[in-house]
């Protein structure tokens, strides 16, 4: 019980924030998961919809090149749409949350807010549109005659590290964006470059070797694996790769709220 | 009982010699060696203490540091050097209405911009209908803002905000929102808040209005207090000094 004290009071020095701030970073998720879609006519069922016109299209252009490259037992559908869903996560978090401090200039510079909640509320948004795709991925799952696993509840704790590491360089581009509005490129081309180093809708067996090494650096392979591993076993893990997430995504968060609590004062003067 | 002090606040802004937008040109002045940093002295070593129930004016020319001031008072911003101690909760009226949003509706927006300045949402969903209907806005509670007239916009941003009685209020100039009927109102409302025990903290140029409810004055003059004291006397004083 202590321990468990502990351990919160840290999460509130880290963060920056107290418990009244907790219903603020509720209604700005519910409020990025709403507004987004308020004009449009099946409101949120675009969350639903977006990952499956995206991994339909995808499926049409690459099922001939890749279906059967996958190891036996591994179906393609499931095996892109799940790579679409949690590179979504990661780029959609990753950008909003990196904007929502500059974004919201206007209620920063005067009301006493702590500013990192809105990149808070960006990554965790992120993590709930991905949640909600899991749904039409379950679907697509037993289309394709495959069964969900035993392991499914740790996709859950695999998107929240993810949201935890996209905040972390969430809040540390956030800082530079503001400094300097040309980064915004150089990441973008980045995001670009790293997105094809993820084997969003290839097998990573048909590279090779120097980029097969590549790929599996990056991290986002590895959170990738444990999240196919354990909705639909469409993916080999090892106990590395879950080494790899926790502490990429922890140290991501730490040093991301270090960098911006260090350098915020100075920078909201640039607002 | 002192509510707020401040002891030799000071705030500057970092500024390089030149304004650089992209990390491109930064580079090249870099490999120049053109790059200087510079400190902009905003605020030069403040020093003043407020009690309870005190109302406080604070004028200046433009530029004088006042709206740096008020920010650090709101801990938007924090100083670079020097102590600041508030005790008790703030409620900046600077810019009503930040954070609004025109696509949601008149009561999400009530909801957020309450979560916004701190207050318990438990509360003000008890008191959505209230201060709709103190800003006669009941009836439009659920259309979205956007289909709300810019008075009406403002006159709901101003009843949330002095929905409570805060310790502290911080005022920017004294507003008069919206039509006549609810400019009246608003202003008994704000004289109501700053006769009650509230400390409050005001930003103007309407002097008379200053002489009438302050209770003491600070003249910022280039960040730094040139005279604090009595309202007749720093306002014949400021008056005295031209411009």
């Amino acid at each position: 019980m202590e321990y468990m004290f502990a351990k919160k009071i840290n999460f509130y020095k880290i963060t920056g924030l107290n418990r009244n701030h907790i219903q603020l970073l509720l209604l700005l998720i519910q409020q990025s998961l709403t507004v987004r879609y308020k004009r449009s006519v099946i409101g949120i069922g675009w969350t639903l919809l977006n990952p499956m016109l995206t991994s339909f299209i995808l499926w049409i252009v690459f099922s001939f090149l890749f279906a059967g490259k996958l190891q036996s037992g591994q179906q393609f559908a499931p095996y892109l749409m799940a790579g679409v869903l949690l590179n979504s996560l990661f780029q959609l978090g990753l950008l909003q949350s990196a904007n929502s401090i500059s974004g919201n200039k206007n209620i920063l510079t005067k009301v006493a807010v702590p500013p990192r909640i809105f990149a808070f509320a960006a990554a965790l948004a992120a993590f709930i549109n991905f949640i909600i795709g899991l749904i039409p991925l379950a679907i697509v799952v037993y289309i394709s005659g495959q069964n969900i696993e035993w392991t499914f509840p740790i996709v859950f704790l695999t998107g929240l590290l993810l949201a935890l590491f996209v905040s972390g360089i969430g809040l540390f581009l956030s800082i530079i964006f503001i400094r300097f509005e040309d980064t915004v490129n150089v990441v973008n081309a980045l995001l670009l470059m790293l997105a094809a180093l993820t084997p969003i809708f290839y097998p990573v067996d048909i590279l090779s070797k120097p980029v097969k090494f590549l790929v599996n650096l990056n991290p986002l392979t590895s959170f990738l694996d444990i999240f196919r591993w354990s909705f639909s076993d469409n993916a080999a893990v090892t106990f590395a790769d879950f080494c790899y997430i926790i502490i990429i995504s922890f140290t991501s968060f730490i040093l991301g709220n270090f960098f911006f609590k260090k350098r915020w004062s100075k920078t909201i003067a640039m607002l | 009982m002192v509510i707020i002090s401040l002891k030799n606040i000071s705030f500057f802004y970092r500024v390089l010699n030149k304004k650089h937008n992209s990390l491109k040109v930064l580079f090249k002045d870099f490999l120049k060696g053109k790059i200087s940093i510079e400190n902009y002295l905003a605020l030069d070593s403040i020093n003043f203490e407020v009690k309870k129930g005190q109302v406080l004016a604070i004028i200046g020319r433009n530029g004088a540091g006042k709206s740096t001031l008020l920010k650090i008072l709101a801990r938007v911003m924090s100083p670079s050097n020097g102590e600041l101690s508030i005790n008790g909760q703030i409620a900046p009226m600077i810019e009503l209405g930040a954070g609004f949003n025109t696509e949601l509706t008149g009561k999400e927006n009530i909801l957020f911009y309450a979560s916004l300045l701190g207050r318990d949402l438990k509360d003000v969903r008890m008191r959505v209908e209230m201060i709709a209907e103190w800003a006669g806005l009941k009836d439009k509670l659920d259309y979205q803002l956007r289909t709300y007239s810019t008075g009406m916009v403002a006159r709901l941003a101003f009843a949330v905000a002095t929905d409570q009685m805060p310790d502290i209020l911080l005022i920017d100039e004294v507003l008069s929102v919206g039509d006549e009927d609810f400019a009246i109102k608003s202003r008994a409302r704000m004289t109501e808040m700053i006769e009650s025990e509230c400390t409050v903290i005001i930003v103007s140029h309407n002097l008379d209005m200053v002489v009438e409810m302050a209770d003491e004055v600070i003249w910022l003059e280039k960040g730094r207090v040139l005279m604090h004291g009595n309202p007749a006397e720093v306002i014949t004083a400021y008056k005295s000094a031209g411009l």
